[in-house]
């Protein structure tokens, strides 16, 4: 009696611990080995134990997924890491060394990460200033930008356009003058942004009455734009709804958005950190804002897998084989 | 949110005493301080914005009518529906009921504020109805355990004395069950004053208008500011229901 319990405590000694350590930070932990390197180095990163993050929505699951496939290419043995609830707890999955990589955003650096309220108009400035500030702060290394323009904008339906002729932002700022009653809708976030709502007013001189404001989640900004509920709505240009749904994002024709990039970014302490740096340079600069759209429209509006669209595209682009 | 029991065993002969004053105290002392640190602290641009005190009043206030009105539609729906489930004659609505303060209570409140924001539609009824469904369950419960535990021989000594069934649910069982409804109702309210925030995402106001920007943009003192209001709030809102329960509580059992 007295050693069977002594073996069964055992027993869960020993499967405490393996069970502990199966709930780590996400539940669809996997390793992608069946990959081969194309245009990818195959021993860039052989051997090396990997793990890759992304924040929780398609564009960034699907941004982890290419990277996955990238540095499985390259011989490192990934395991999948991605979907982290939010933009603050991925980036201290990293600072923590939970992750090995992933994807943020330079405009997202500026604002949330590094503390400035000021923006940077010019991308390449704003992409050098997070660059420098966050290896001095924090250690963390951004790589290579991708040049797609991940910005706000506000976005119309085609037919509104057509009727209204509101093509610019400059256009909504008449519009609005006209027809305060108007509603613009935009996320709690972009409402508190210095970059986002606030500075548009600011730009455009525009009067939006506070009643017209609606502060809304960003999938029901785009199912209200659809349905006609919301006049404008704040957009991403990079979603793949916006040409799923027919709407038009308005142009920023005195250029008050600033232009975000994309780029990977690893713990400058990291010795697998340059060589993963340097396998995804060249995915990074083939993805343009076209691409971006194209590829986030497959997940979001067709409902094809990440894994899927990822692995098509770098097929195609010759990454892999 | 307390006990059924430690709010039923502990009578008082009097509504009102000069201990109950030392709840709200404690939140105007938490609030004036934090109030107060915000006006001192070194905040950013982006946080300053987020915690005005005009914002935080008007936010605060919107949190307050949409709970009210939580409540009021909570307490016209699910008594009514828990007097009709101990009737014999309506018993056997029972099990859907039932079902459907289950399920309101159990399903997850973000698909579900995601769902209707889609279907029904945003703005502040959507979302209230949404978190009334969701806290509709513990007075429910509550009114029928509050009207099943009336002692059988009380209700028979009314019947001995002549009243009709209408005089003993409003004379008799009604009263004797307010304690328990009560507990219940406090329940709700606190369940509604936390779940309120989650309706930001669907324009019905409230003070998620703080705390979502800052969870996103990763401004503490701010999400700090807005938490602390939402606790302020559920702590007041509770301790008015204790009163009521008390005020409405007939004198014999208080």
């Amino acid at each position: 009696m007295n050693r069977r319990r002594s073996t069964s405590l055992a027993a869960l000694a020993v499967a405490a611990p393996l069970a502990l350590s199966a709930c780590g930070l996400s539940e669809d932990e996997g390793t992608t080995t069946d990959v081969t390197a194309g245009s990818v180095d195959p021993s860039a990163l052989e051997g090396a134990a990997l793990s890759v993050g992304s924040k929780d929505f398609d564009e960034q699951l699907l941004l982890g997924q290419l990277t996955i496939q990238m540095l499985s290419a390259a011989g490192a043995d990934v395991t999948d890491d991605t979907n982290i609830q939010g933009s603050t707890a991925t980036r201290e999955a990293l600072l923590r060394g939970e992750i090995d990589v992933y994807y943020d955003y330079t405009g997202t650096g500026w604002i949330t990460y590094l503390k400035h309220t000021e923006n940077i108009a010019d991308p390449e400035k704003l992409y050098q200033a997070v660059k420098e500030e966050d290896l001095q702060k924090n250690g963390l290394v951004w790589g290579q930008p991708a040049p797609f323009n991940n910005t706000y904008t506000m976005a119309v339906t085609e037919e509104f356009a057509e009727e209204e002729g509101v093509a610019t932002l400059s256009d909504m700022a008449t519009y609005m003058d006209e027809n305060p009653d108007a509603a613009v809708c935009v996320e709690s976030e972009f409402a508190a942004r210095p970059d986002g709502l606030p500075g548009m007013v600011k730009a455009y001189d525009m009067t939006i009455p506070q009643g017209s404001i609606q502060s809304l989640g960003v999938g029901v900004i785009y199912t209200q734009l659809d349905e006609g509920e919301c006049v404008f709505g704040e957009v991403f240009t990079t979603d793949g709804r916006i040409s799923a749904l027919g709407l038009l994002p308005l142009e920023d024709d005195k250029g008050f958005f600033p232009l975000y990039n994309g780029a990977p970014i690893v713990q400058e302490e990291n010795p697998e950190g340059d060589p993963i740096l340097e396998v995804l340079a060249p995915l990074s600069e083939t993805l343009t804002t076209e691409v971006m759209a194209e590829l986030n429209g497959q997940v979001s509006s067709e409902g094809l897998p990440v894994e899927d669209v990822a692995s098509t595209y770098l097929t195609d682009e010759g990454f892999i084989e | 949110m307390s006990s059924v029991a430690e709010q039923i065993v502990t009578p008082r002969e009097r509504v009102f005493v000069w201990r109950d004053l030392a709840i709200p105290l404690l939140c105007l002392v938490v609030v004036t301080a934090e109030l107060y640190y915000l006006s001192q602290a070194p905040l950013d641009a982006i946080e300053r914005d987020l915690v005005t005190n005009a914002r935080i009043w008007e936010y605060t206030q919107e949190h307050i009518v949409i709970t009210a009105v939580i409540v009021v539609l909570v307490l016209a729906v699910a008594v009514p529906l828990g007097v009709l489930i101990t009737r014999r004659r309506t018993a056997w609505i029972a099990p859907f009921v039932l079902a459907f303060g289950n399920v309101g209570q159990a399903a997850p409140i973000v698909g579900l504020i995601a769902i209707v924001g889609i279907v029904v539609g945003v703005g502040f009824w959507p979302v209230v109805l949404i978190v009334a469904a969701f806290s509709m369950l513990p007075v429910l419960r509550n009114t029928i355990v509050g009207i099943q535990q009336v002692d059988a021989g009380v209700i028979d000594a009314a019947r001995g004395m002549g009243m009709s069934p209408r005089g003993i649910l409003f004379g008799v069982e009604l009263p004797l069950a307010v304690p328990i409804i009560a507990a219940g109702a406090r329940t709700s309210l606190v369940l509604a004053v936390a779940v309120v925030p989650l309706g930001t995402d669907l324009d019905a106001g409230g003070l998620g208008r703080i705390v979502f920007p800052a969870i996103k943009l990763d401004r503490i003192e701010a999400l700090v500011a807005g938490g602390l209001m939402i606790a302020v709030l559920a702590l007041l809102i509770d301790w008015l229901g204790g009163l009521a329960q008390r005020a409405l509580t007939p004198r014999g059992i208080r």
